[in-house]
């Protein structure tokens, strides 16, 4: 965008800048929470028979 | 740390985080674990003749179950839904460890826990464990199965189980590539295992129009299972419907289900039925030596039981195998 395409005020590209800053800044504490209430469970599987450990480069 | 799954004759080499052509065992850092372990998908109570086993326990219910997962992915599969799915993808999960699941077929009433519906095949340990428990409080344990699995495992697991139905798709290596995505032989070696062990066996054949009713093929099968599992296995013949990806097919006509019946009672084999046709005169038992109608029935529903309690002709005294009490 050139000069001669805004007159005063807070040039575009910088308003968007900080628009993006002030969401990322606001949404971070929120996600953190949300992450925090809904943990993810740890399912316990069972161990099966019959298999063996395989390289797979040999 | 990719493992080999030697549980069937697939060997799936499975690397880390994904799952075998089964869709249930899954490596995990390394180590196979069996992903559907007491989380059935499917629970029922079904009488024995649906299974089907017409010489064990007849008429008595069966406490049925199934998880997620297959390791045939059979082209007319009848539980498409629950078979050919991973246990992530069921809509209904129940939790049901081994101890849970004794007691909800002791609460219901049944004699026999039948692993069935899917191939109890990829939930072998559950199967196993579960079979273990169940024979200390004196339930059978039934195993429903297309019996593509390897012979170790296989014997291992006969010693808690007490009877099965094992498909033989057809008698033909080609057909099993193509329709099942197996091979025949290994199937042949599990039906041999079950006999060795001492496991009862019936044996159903489906027939499906056009791929698999020739009737020198199902002559040869007779004859083979005359001569390596006897000529008193009895041999299920059953009715096709069309069903998921082979709907293209018509149903099995009558006539074809008639021929291949006589057909194998002409190999030798003395204990021939003929499943999902209502009412045929193949639903029920005849003795083979007189002809004597021992166990009459119509479809699942036994309407005539003239078997002595030991399990003998009543008019000529002639013992017919199976387990009757």
């Amino acid at each position: 965008m050139k000069r001669r395409d805004w007159k005063g005020g807070v040039n575009p590209r910088r308003r968007r800048f900080l628009a993006v800053l002030v969401g990322t800044l606001v949404s971070l504490p929120a996600l953190g929470a949300t992450a925090r209430r809904c943990k993810s469970r740890q399912i316990s599987l069972h161990e099966a028979d019959f298999y063996r450990p395989h390289d797979l480069e040999g | 740390m990719a493992v080999v799954c030697e549980l069937c004759p697939r060997e799936c080499v499975i690397p880390e985080g994904e799952a075998g052509d089964c869709r249930v065992r899954v490596n995990i850092d390394g180590r196979l674990r069996a992903s559907t372990y007491g989380r059935p998908s499917a629970m029922h109570i079904d009488p024995m003749e649906k299974k089907p086993l017409y010489h064990f326990h007849p008429g008595s219910p069966v406490f049925s179950i199934a998880t997620a997962g297959c390791n045939l992915h059979c082209l007319n599969c009848q539980n498409w839904q629950l078979s050919q799915r991973g246990g992530e993808e069921m809509e209904q999960i129940y939790r049901a460890d081994p101890p849970q699941l004794i007691e909800l077929a002791k609460e219901n009433g049944c004699e026999s826990i039948a692993y069935t519906y899917s191939d109890p095949i990829v939930f072998y340990e559950y199967v196993r464990d579960s079979s273990e428990l169940a024979r200390q409080v004196g339930l059978h344990n039934i195993f429903i199965t297309a019996g593509y699995i390897n012979r170790e495992p296989l014997r291992r697991l006969c010693r808690v189980l007490d009877a099965t139905n094992t498909d033989l798709k057809a008698f033909d290596d080609r057909f099993y590539r193509e329709v099942n995505g197996g091979t025949l032989k290994p199937v042949l070696d599990a039906l041999v295992t079950f006999r060795e062990e001492g496991v009862w066996l019936e044996v159903t054949n489906l027939i499906i129009p056009t791929l698999n009713d020739d009737l020198s093929m199902i002559r040869r099968m007779a004859k083979w299972i005359r001569d390596e599992l006897g000529e008193g296995t009895p041999l299920h013949f059953s009715r096709f419907h069309p069903q998921y990806r082979m709907r293209n097919l018509p149903p099995t006509p009558g006539e074809t289900l008639d021929r291949a019946r006589q057909e194998a009672m002409n190999a030798g084999l003395q204990y021939v039925y003929v499943g999902n046709v209502l009412g045929h005169v193949g639903n029920s038992t005849y003795c083979p030596e007189d002809g004597t109608l021992l166990i009459g029935r119509v479809g699942f529903h036994i309407t005539e039981n003239n078997l002595t309690p030991d399990g003998r002709c009543p008019s000529c005294n002639r013992p017919i195998p199976g387990v009757w009490q």
